[in-house]
C-alpha cells in the first residue's frame, strides 16, 4: 500500500483502516507520544505506533510484523486488555501524600534540583510497552512489573511526600522490586526513557538507607557489600545462608551436595581475597559520610544533582551536594 | 598480540574455575595478551548498584583505574553482569566531568590512582566476534566442532541496556552466531536466546526465576541443539547447575550440556581437558566430547 514518505506505523494503520479493512482494532488518541495509547508491538518490540517511521524499514526492502503487545490479554487485534497494568499502577498509590490535611498557610517552594530527582520518572506516560517484554511479569503474572515500580519510585523520590517508609515496605513485599530479574528489557523498550530498572534499583538503595530490608533481595545485596568489604570477591558459599537464613539453607543441603561434587561450592577458607581490599573498605566509609546515599547514589550518575529530604526533619545534610542553579534535567530520549 | 587488562570477575574464580582456565589458555591462541589485575574487587553484580549505588561506583572506579595503570587500552570481562557495571560506571565517569572529580578525590584518599577515563570494557565475545579478533579465531579453530548443532545463549546484560552495552542490534544479535560458524558448528535460532536465565533472583525468588530459566532450555532441545554456549558465568550456573531444579521441579528429562564462549572455541582450537575442564560441569558434556571424538 502506499504512504507518504513521513508516515509513522499509525499513519500506515489509519490508511489500513481508512482504505482497506475497517474493522482494524487499535488504540490512539495524541498521535505526538504524549498519551500513550498507542503501544504495539514491531517484529516483536514493543513500540509508540505515533514514533516509529516507515521509510526507512520500507527503504530496507523490510515488511514488519505487526501484533498486539505482551503480558497482557488481547481484545481484538492490537488492543490489549490494561486492566491488570491500571490495578498495579493504582496499587502504588499514585497521589502526593504530603503528610497534613491543611494546606499551609505559606506555598510549599520545590526547587528544579528536587524535581530532578524524579525528572525521568516523571516522564512515564503509562503506554505499556516496558510491561510488554518484562520477563519476570511473563513469569510471574503478579509481579507488579516495571512501570508500577517507576511510578512507585516518582513518589517515594518526590519531596514533598511524607510516605516513603509505608510505600517503600508495600513495594518490597512480595511481587515488588525484588522480583525484578534486571534483564533491561524495559529500558530498551520505553520510548520514554524513565528508565524503569534504574527506577527499581533506586528504591532498592532507598530501602537499604531507610532500613527496608527483611526481604531476601535485600540481604542478598547486602552480602555483595560485606564481601567486598572483606575478601573483595564475592563469598560465594556463605551467599546461600546470608539471603534465605540458615534453615533455608539447610534444606538446600541435597542441592548443595552435588553441586559441591562438580567443585561448585568453592571453600569459604582460606577466603579468596584481594590485594589492597583496605582500599575497598575506606572507600565506602568516605562515601558513607558524603551525603549521596540511597537513590541519589544513582540519581547523580544521571547528571541530575539533587535532594530527596528538604524536610526540616530530616534536615538538609551538610555534606550533600552543591545545588548548582540552572542545571539542566537530563534529556528525555524521545 | 594485542594487550589486554584482565578482569576475571568472581565467578570464574570461584565456581566456575573452567571458565578462566580455558580463557587464559585460550587467549594467546587468539592473540590476546591478558595483563591480571592484583587488587581488584568484584563489580558488586547489580547488587551493590542496587543497594549502595554511590559505594558501587566508587568499586567500578577503582577497578577502571587499576585497569588504567597497566596502560591498556581495553579491560576485557568474560561476563554480562561485570560488562554492565563496569560499562555504566564508565559510562557515568566519561560523560560527567564533575562525577569524576568527586570520585576521583575519594580514589586518593585511600590510595588509589585516579582515573583519567581512557578505558574501553569489553568483552571476550566483542574482541573475536569482527575485525582482526574474528580473523585469528577463524585461524585458531583449526580442529572445527563437526557441524555440532549449538544454541547461542546471549542473556541479558550483553545487549541490554544498549545504550550502555550497544556492540549490536539487541533484538537481533549474530555474534555468538558468528563464533559459532567460525568453529565450525551449526547454529541454532530460537526465541528466547536474547532473554533471562533467571539468576539474579535464583535464590531471592526461586520459583520465578525456574518459570524464566525453562524457557530457552527447553526452546533449545526442541530445536534439536546439541549443547548451549553463554558468554556469562551466571547465566552458566543457572542453565546448568539449576537445571536439576528444573528437572526435578517439572519432571521433564533435561540434559543440555552448557558451555562457556570459551571452552567452545577452546574445543574447536584443541584445548586439553586441563584447560576445559569439562568435569566441572553438573549436567554431563559427554555426549557433545564423544561427538567430537575430544
Amino acid at each position: 500500500m502506499d504512504a507518504p514518505e513521513w508516515a509513522c506505523l499509525l499513519d500506515v494503520l489509519d490508511l489500513i483502516k481508512d482504505k482497506h479493512d475497517g474493522t482494524l482494532a487499535y488504540r490512539k488518541s495524541c498521535r505526538m507520544m504524549i498519551c500513550g495509547s498507542c503501544g504495539m508491538r514491531m517484529d516483536g518490540r514493543a513500540v509508540l505506533a505515533c514514533k516509529e517511521r516507515m521509510k526507512p524499514i520500507v527503504d530496507a526492502g523490510h515488511v514488519p510484523v505487526i501484533s498486539a503487545m505482551g503480558n497482557m490479554p488481547v481484545l481484538k487485534d492490537l488492543v490489549v486488555d490494561m486492566s491488570p497494568f491500571w490495578g498495579k499502577i493504582r496499587s502504588v498509590k499514585p497521589w502526593l501524600d504530603p503528610g497534613y490535611d491543611e494546606v499551609a498557610e505559606k506555598e510549599r517552594i520545590v526547587s528544579q534540583q528536587q524535581m530532578n530527582v524524579i525528572h525521568k520518572e516523571a516522564l512515564c506516560i503509562m503506554c505499556g510497552c516496558c510491561v510488554s517484554e518484562c520477563n519476570s511479569m511473563e513469569a510471574d503474572p503478579d509481579f507488579m512489573g516495571p512501570a508500577a515500580l517507576a511510578k512507585g519510585f516518582r513518589f517515594v523520590g518526590d519531596a514533598r511526600d511524607q510516605a516513603d517508609v509505608e510505600r517503600l515496605n508495600t513495594l518490597n513485599e512480595e511481587h515488588g522490586i525484588w522480583d525484578c530479574t534486571r534483564c533491561y528489557f524495559c529500558n530498551e523498550r520505553c520510548p520514554k526513557g524513565v528508565d524503569p530498572r534504574d527506577a527499581i534499583a533506586k528504591l532498592g538503595a532507598e530501602s537499604v538507607k531507610q532500613g527496608v530490608d527483611h526481604d531476601m533481595g535485600a540481604k542478598h545485596a547486602k552480602w555483595f557489600i560485606r564481601s567486598t568489604e572483606t575478601t573483595g570477591w564475592l563469598r560465594e558459599t556463605e551467599l546461600v545462608p546470608k539471603t534465605q537464613g540458615i534453615i533455608e539453607a539447610i534444606k538446600q543441603t541435597g542441592f548443595a551436595l552435588k553441586l559441591a561434587r562438580k567443585g561448585k561450592v568453592p571453600p569459604p577458607f582460606p577466603p579468596h581475597v584481594a590485594a589492597d581490599v583496605k582500599e575497598a573498605r575506606a572507600l565506602r566509609e568516605l562515601v558513607g559520610e558524603q551525603g549521596r546515599d540511597g537513590a541519589l547514589g544513582i540519581v547523580q550518575g544521571e547528571h541530575a544533582l539533587g535532594r530527596i529530604e528538604f524536610t526540616e526533619e530530616a534536615g538538609a545534610r551538610e555534606n550533600a551536594p552543591e545545588i548548582q542553579p540552572g542545571v539542566e534535567p537530563p534529556p528525555a530520549e524521545g | 598480540m594485542q594487550r589486554v587488562a584482565y578482569y576475571t570477575g568472581c565467578l570464574a574464580a570461584l565456581s566456575a574455575k573452567e571458565l578462566n582456565t580455558s580463557t587464559k589458555a585460550l587467549a594467546p591462541k587468539l592473540g590476546l595478551e591478558l595483563v591480571e589485575l592484583e587488587s581488584v574487587t568484584c563489580c558488586g553484580a547489580g547488587d551493590i548498584h542496587e543497594a549502595e549505588p554511590d559505594y558501587y561506583l566508587h568499586l567500578n572506579a577503582r577497578i577502571l583505574a587499576y585497569a588504567e595503570e597497566t596502560g591498556c587500552e581495553t579491560l576485557m570481562t568474560i561476563c554480562n553482569v561485570c560488562t554492565l557495571n563496569l560499562r555504566q560506571a564508565n559510562w557515568q565517569l566519561k560523560n560527567d566531568e564533575e562525577l569524576r572529580a568527586r570520585v576521583n578525590q575519594n580514589l586518593e584518599t585511600v590510595g588509589v590512582p585516579p582515573y583519567s577515563g581512557n578505558v574501553d570494557v569489553r568483552h571476550l565475545l566483542w574482541l573475536i566476534a569482527e575485525g582482526d579478533g574474528y580473523e585469528r579465531l577463524k585461524e585458531a579453530a583449526h580442529k572445527g566442532l563437526k557441524g555440532l548443532r549449538i544454541a547461542p545463549f546471549y542473556g541479558c546484560q550483553i545487549l541490554r541496556p544498549s545504550k550502555i552495552l550497544g556492540f549490536e542490534d539487541p533484538d537481533r544479535p549474530w555474534s555468538l552466531e558468528a563464533i559459532i560458524q567460525a568453529c565450525g558448528g551449526e547454529p541454532i535460532d530460537y526465541p528466547a536466546k536474547i532473554k533471562c536465565c533467571g539468576f539474579p533472583i535464583i535464590q531471592a525468588r526461586e520459583e520465578v526465576a525456574l518459570s524464566e530459566l525453562i524457557q530457552p532450555i527447553e526452546q533449545a532441545q526442541e530445536a534439536g541443539a546439541d549443547a548451549m554456549v553463554t558468554p556469562c558465568p551466571l547465566c552458566h550456573l543457572s542453565l546448568d547447575a539449576w537445571q536439576l531444579k528444573l528437572r526435578k521441579a517439572t519432571g521433564k528429562d533435561f540434559q543440555m550440556p552448557i558451555l562457556h564462549l570459551s571452552q567452545l572455541i577452546g574445543v574447536a582450537a584443541g584445548l586439553e581437558e586441563s584447560e576445559l575442564k569439562f568435569k566441572r560441569h553438573v549436567v554431563s558434556v559427554d555426549p557433545v566430547t564423544s561427538k567430537l571424538e575430544v
